[in-house]
């Protein structure tokens, strides 16, 4: 490298080219972007029609067929009394159970079997009356919906349905819709096959009174379990293949008539555009899909549970799931998200509260704690009151390191602990635990290199660092408290806020997929009652403006009818 | 290569604040100071003052000894406080650091000469607390805080917050503290006061002055003969930074009274029914007294109208305080008492003392137009000539729990 | 970087964060000096008067939605006359700023760092002002609408804590040193709300322009009030007679707070948030010093721009060689600058106006 690149490198003028993708913020208009929630169910869902191509035809526009990869359409011919009709399956991928479906829906109706031989106009006679020389006899005529019903599907649950709101109902919780030509009715067949309960409870995220269903590794499994719950003909799911070598299945899951369009082209836009070798977990995705790493901190919210992850998309984001892995990446996500945990909806509004501001407090006290400490013992021996300054004295006595050299050997063998426990074979996993804390502390004070109160001072950011959600969160929190402990040490508490100022600074640059990262609160915008601390159930009526979502309203204003 | 350089960049940034500021840390760090809890100054014989220190010395605590701290008192003779500091801080390993210091002692004999150097070059330190408190000793400040030692609390620092929380249930003392001393220096209409301290005379051996009221103790002489060696009662009166006189018991309960700084406090009264014994009271002043400052014919004319209400502590065998007639004799007897007493205290300090160092002034200042009138008036030289009417009314109620006997 | 708008809300917030400094320097101690007791009626009908301005450029400023006074002058006189603008604007933002820097790191070396040199207490803010510089106008904004209100929450903090050792006697007498004194040789005042300043800039900035009315007036007396509450603390608390001047007087406020025997010296806390939101101050008048230049030059992109004003905020902070200099431009030099300036600003868009009247 000659010295004039370096120069020209470090003083000259070179254009930033950064990728910036941004969210419109239609708050001044709402009405462009958003259907309101009472317009849409007017419309009346029309009847099935007799021409099966304009049923096929109906159903693919309704149900999205050309992206949606987990609908099947299966055609094939129905043999009646002899006669051949045109028939359609439809059904969803996963949700249905296969073998049934071959054996007792395809075969009873696509196989020649011994009812089908029949094959003459015969219509069955009901009476005969001879008068006259003139025979007169009522027959039945040869009704193919009855004769399909009663004779031809030997499944328990079969009902005959006439409008397409009832066969899409059906279709949704499982069931295998038949369309046959000529008829205008449809059999909306009961064959559900989802798997339930191989899964298991969720490891890292347990909520008490939620359910206790967690993703597994076969995405199928894991968008029929988004597919139930969220129950409704606009989820897509889309699946996009990434990795030359593996070509993993990836699912992009969002609600078609919520979620805003540029955000799901933005998504879809990144991952068609990873040239990768192989994608094994959910984990390298996300850092794939991250547009840069300033601070580290994460932009993506990754998730274990189905019922968190359809309350995001029901509230406009966007899903994506890998094949092999038992994570949902939500995303966007901003900075209220990650100290937010699946069960506060669950709870009562005041508790909820109170446990977010605990987590708040949690994700200062694990930043903030050991450089306030230094900084205190070093710049600001006013501030602490003279009892305890006589405690901290005696406690320093036979202690021969300076304050900065005592919290980063502690801090650093708590990390070394923590790193330890994950790995020691289970039998005496939590025993590990206890023992490196209370004994090695406890040895370690009696030794004389370490403080009891700088041990209390560590236990506490190490325990309100688990306090936080989600575990990236905290490993961004724990890596930056060495730099404010650094900070701390230099200047006191100028140099923490300094430190404070540029830390926050850098946060309020970061945009996750377009979203500033501080939302609401700076930019301050009228959020609208989707803050960090949770409105009452019955006030959230607005679906968060800053995902610019098609469906402003979530709820009528007066939501709970019965009370009033 | 160009995060390799701004890394390096990085790197030497830190080392060249961690060198600059390192001189800094050493300074302050917690490990390197010695705190003084206590600041006595005396008139020396071989230089200008005396400085006496007192530390704590923290007790180690290892596994299961829990050591008593210890307290140090050493002594030097100095120029300044601050030539003081720099021999001690050559006598000590440890640098003395006066960020927990709790009181600043006195002697008479140098709070006669004049303080207000002392005060200003405390204050202008950096570390020195301004709600610290100031204390003017009649003995020796040496003596007084080697006397100083906690009777009923672990640490001394502990008995040095509490002790002027007394002021507001007893009266007897006052919350002087360094920072209201030095606003007063500058004030023009009122003037500085701290609290006056003293060696219980049991443990000194002088005689006690012959005292008819249990009202009238002062530290130094009062009659209380107890295991620790200091008293706080009574106040220091100074008139700019020059002491001239002192307050016993009762007149500071009536300093503490005027400025409206006691939740209430105990006084006996004698006894309308009977000449030879008093009465205890219980009086708590009521938020509707007022203070009136006029001028009249170019001296202040002071009305002083206050509430009181009050309960009677001391009960006597055949006593009834349900009787009106008897309650209000006591109110009678409480009102001339308190408007007696009132009246002694706000002439000495106008006549003898010339010092208003209740801080009257203020009440007049809202009469003049501008700063210019109220100075050309000089309130310091008129206060001598002040009228003062004082008139008490205390509503007595029945006794506390009992109200007959 | 400058394609991002500001909110009403985050408008207001940068008009006041000039007023972020007002805590640490001795400006509170030299407007008591000046008019002695009667300094908030002083500020009230200060206050009055920056309204009565502030509604004024609002007015002036309607004729020429969108644009800031640089593009103003240039319709006045050409693109000298803009350039000539330009440059006060920014020699005013640049010493002001350093010269604030040099005292409260004066002020900070007095307390904290006694033997460490002023050059580093200085270079730190310096290069905490460069990393963040380089973020963009957004982040800036961003983090005073955060840090503001914690400003305003220490500052009435202040103020509750030590209701118990203010003296409310110290307003009286009402009329300080007289008539003349507090409303004619008080008008200097004004410079105290340099916030105006920042309304000059602001047009072009804003996501609403229709709310640049709402912006001003509220800015203006959301200044007076924080000015008021500042100064009542000091003179409720000390002694106006005081021939004894702090080095900073907020600060030796802020010693005397305690709740019992137990909390005690809580002025490291506000030493905490006062750097802050310094810090804040100090970016701000960066950035638009930085976007008055992008402008007189036509450039592109300014980030090169941030460090050579930087280098030369430094050197001017450096320059004074003691205290006493700082002392005499912080009471003296200061609030006529910013009064000038302000009048300057009233001055060009009056001739503005005339001008488009006559041109039609």
């Amino acid at each position: 490298m000659k010295v004039k690149d370096i120069i020209n490198n470090v003083f000259g003028y070179t254009p930033k080219n950064t990728y910036h993708f941004s969210l419109p913020d239609d708050s001044d208009n709402p009405e462009s972007t958003t259907i309101q929630n009472s317009k849409d169910d007017q419309k009346n869902s029309p009847n099935i029609f007799e021409n099966i191509d304009t049923n096929l035809d109906y159903i693919k526009t309704k149900y999205n067929l050309l992206i949606n990869s987990d609908i099947v359409t299966r055609n094939f011919i129905l043999n009646a009394r002899g006669k051949q009709y045109k028939a359609l399956l439809l059904y969803i991928d996963g949700m249905i159970d296969s073998q049934a479906l071959n054996d007792f829906v395809l075969e009873p109706l696509m196989m020649r079997n011994k009812n089908n031989l029949f094959d003459s106009e015969q219509n069955r006679v009901i009476s005969e009356a001879v008068t006259n020389n003139i025979t007169v006899r009522k027959v039945k005529k040869f009704n193919l919906d009855e004769y399909i019903q009663n004779c031809l599907i030997p499944q328990n649950n079969v009902k005959k349905e006439t409008s397409f709101k009832d066969i899409f109902s059906g279709v949704n919780s499982g069931n295998c819709a038949l369309f046959v030509d000529t008829l205008p009715v449809c059999f909306n067949i009961d064959i559900k096959g989802f798997k339930q309960r191989s899964i298991s409870q969720p490891e890292n995220e347990v909520v008490i009174k939620g359910s206790h269903e967690a993703f597994v590794e076969n995405i199928r499994t894991n968008t029929s379990l988004l597919r139930r719950l969220t129950n409704n003909e606009n989820l897509i799911i889309e699946n996009v293949k990434v990795g030359k070598i593996t070509q993993t299945n990836c699912t992009v899951c969002y609600m078609q008539d919520i979620t805003n369009s540029d955000l799901i082209a933005e998504v879809k836009y990144r991952l068609n555009n990873l040239e990768v070798d192989s994608l094994l977990s959910a984990g390298e995705l996300e850092q794939l899909l991250t547009d840069n790493n300033i601070l580290g901190v994460p932009k993506i919210l990754v998730s274990e549970r189905p019922d968190n992850a359809v309350k995001n998309l029901l509230q406009g984001r966007v899903i994506v799931l890998v094949n092999g892995s038992p994570y949902a990446l939500i995303m966007p996500a901003v900075l209220i998200d990650f100290l937010s945990s699946p069960e506060d909806t669950n709870l009562k509004t005041i508790f909820a509260n109170f446990l977010k501001r605990i987590r708040a407090l949690a994700a200062f006290f694990t930043l903030l704690l050991p450089g306030l400490y230094v900084a205190i013992t070093s710049f600001h021996r006013e501030i602490i009151p003279t009892e305890l300054l006589y405690t901290i004295l005696g406690s320093r006595q036979s202690v021969p390191f300076p304050t900065i050299f005592e919290i980063i050997i502690m801090e650093i063998s708590f990390e070394i602990i923590r790193e330890a426990g994950l790995r020691v074979p289970s039998p005496i996993g939590p025993t590990l635990g206890i023992v490196g804390a209370l004994v090695l502390g406890q040895a370690a004070v009696s030794a004389g290199i370490v403080s009891p109160i700088l041990i209390i001072i560590v236990a506490i950011t190490g325990i309100s660092s688990f306090a936080i959600p989600d575990f990236t969160f905290s490993f961004h929190l724990r890596f930056f408290r060495f730099a404010f402990i650094l900070s701390g040490f230099i200047a006191g508490f100028i140099g923490i806020g300094i430190g404070i100022f540029v830390y926050l600074s850098t946060l309020c640059d970061i945009e996750s997929f377009g979203i500033p990262y501080t939302t609401p609160y700076a930019p301050a915008i009228n959020s609208k009652n989707n803050g960090f601390l949770l409105p009452p159930i019955w006030r959230r009526e607005y679906r968060a403006n800053y995902l610019a979502s098609k469906r402003e309203k979530k709820q009528d204003k007066i939501s709970m009818k019965w009370k009033f | 290569m160009n995060s390799i350089l701004k890394k390096i960049f990085i790197i030497i940034i830190i080392l060249v604040f961690l060198v600059a500021f390192n001189t800094s840390y050493s300074a302050l760090n917690l490990d390197n100071l010695a705190f003084v809890i206590a600041l006595g100054i005396d008139v020396s014989d071989t230089k200008e003052i005396k400085v006496t220190f007192q530390f704590v010395k923290a007790p180690s605590t290892t596994e299961g000894s829990n050591q008593e701290s210890q307290i140090i008192e050493d002594s030097v003779d100095a120029n300044s406080i601050a030539n003081a500091i720099n021999i001690m801080n050559t006598y000590f390993a440890k640098r003395l650091d006066l960020s927990h210091c709790r009181i600043i002692v006195f002697s008479e004999e140098i709070a006669a000469h004049g303080i207000s150097n002392y005060i200003y070059t405390l204050m202008n330190d950096v570390q020195v607390r301004p709600s610290a408190n100031i204390i003017v000793s009649k003995c020796n400040a040496e003596y007084y805080i080697k006397s100083c030692d906690p009777s009923l609390e672990n640490s001394i620092s502990r008995y040095y917050d509490l002790f002027p929380d007394s002021s507001k249930y007893t009266g007897y003392l006052t919350n002087a503290t360094i920072g209201n001393f030095f606003n007063s220096l500058i004030c023009n209409y009122c003037e500085p006061y701290t609290i006056l301290g003293g060696v219980t005379s049991s443990n000194s051996g002088s005689s006690q002055t012959a005292n008819v009221d249990d009202s009238d103790v002062q530290s130094g002489s009062s009659p209380i003969s107890g295991t620790k060696g200091v008293e706080n009662i009574g106040m220091a009166v100074f008139k700019h930074d020059k002491l001239v006189g002192e307050l016993n018991a009762i007149e500071t309960v009536c300093f503490n009274i005027l400025k409206k700084d006691v939740d209430s406090f105990i006084i006996s009264i004698p006894d309308p029914n009977n000449e030879n014994s008093n009465i205890d009271v219980f009086v708590t002043p009521l938020s509707k007294s007022k203070i009136d400052v006029k001028i009249v014919n170019g001296s202040p004319y002071i009305k002083i109208d206050y509430y009181f209400g009050a309960k009677v502590y001391s009960v006597t065998e055949n006593s009834s305080y349900l009787d009106e007639n008897s309650l209000s004799a006591i109110s009678n007897s409480c009102n001339k008492y308190l408007e007696s007493v009132l009246s002694e205290y706000l002439y000495k300090t106008s006549q003898e003392f010339k010092s208003d160092v209740t801080g009257l002034g203020k009440y007049v200042i809202s009469d003049f137009a501008t700063n210019q009138d109220f100075e050309n008036y000089n309130w310091t030289d008129n206060y001598i000539n002040s009228t003062f009417d004082v008139t008490i009314d205390t509503n007595i109620d029945s006794g506390v729990l009992l109200t007959k006997t | 970087m400058s394609t991002s708008k500001l909110g009403t809300f985050e408008a207001i917030l940068l008009v006041l964060s000039i007023l972020a400094p007002f805590t640490v320097i001795s400006l509170s101690r030299t407007m008591i000096n000046e008019t002695k007791s009667s300094v908030l009626i002083n500020i009230i009908y200060i206050t009055i008067i920056c309204l009565v301005i502030a509604f004024l450029i609002y007015k002036l400023f309607k004729k020429f939605p969108g644009l800031d006074i640089l593009d103003i002058s240039q319709y006045v006189g050409g693109n000298v006359f803009k350039n000539i603008i330009g440059f006060i604007f920014i020699f005013y933002f640049i010493i002001t700023s350093s010269i604030f820097l040099r005292s409260f790191c004066e002020g900070l070396k007095v307390v904290y760092f006694p033997y460490t040199d002023i050059v580093y207490v200085i270079l730190l803010f310096i290069i905490a002002i460069a990393v963040t510089n380089t973020l963009g106008f957004n982040s800036t904004i961003r983090t005073t609408s955060i840090i503001f209100p914690f400003l305003i929450v220490s500052i009435i903090l202040l103020f509750v804590g030590n209701l118990n050792n203010f003296s409310f006697y110290r307003i009286f007498p009402i009329q300080g040193d007289g008539f003349e004194n507090t409303f004619l040789l008080g008008l200097t005042n004004i410079g105290c709300f340099a916030g105006i300043t920042y309304l000059y800039f602001l047009p072009p900035l804003l996501k609403e322009p229709k709310k640049f009315k709402y912006v001003s007036i509220l800015s203006v007396l959301l200044s007076g009030l924080f000015i008021i509450m500042c100064v009542a603390t000091l003179l409720f608390m000390f002694s106006i007679y005081i021939s004894t001047d702090e080095i900073m007087p907020l600060f030796s406020v802020s010693r005397y707070i305690e709740f019992g025997s137990f909390f005690q010296r809580f002025e490291s806390l506000f030493l905490l948030i006062w750097t802050i939101s310094f810090c804040c101050y100090l970016s701000i008048s960066c950035k638009f010093s930085t976007q008055i230049l992008k402008k007189i030059f036509n450039l592109k992109d300014s980030s090169q721009l941030i460090y050579i004003l930087l280098i030369l905020t430094f050197a001017i902070a450096l320059l004074p060689k003691n205290y006493s200099i700082i002392n005499y431009f912080e009471t003296n030099i200061y609030r006529y600058l910013s009064l000038a300036l302000i009048f300057l600003g009233i001055f060009v868009l009056v001739l503005s106006n005339l001008k488009k009247k006559a041109g039609g």
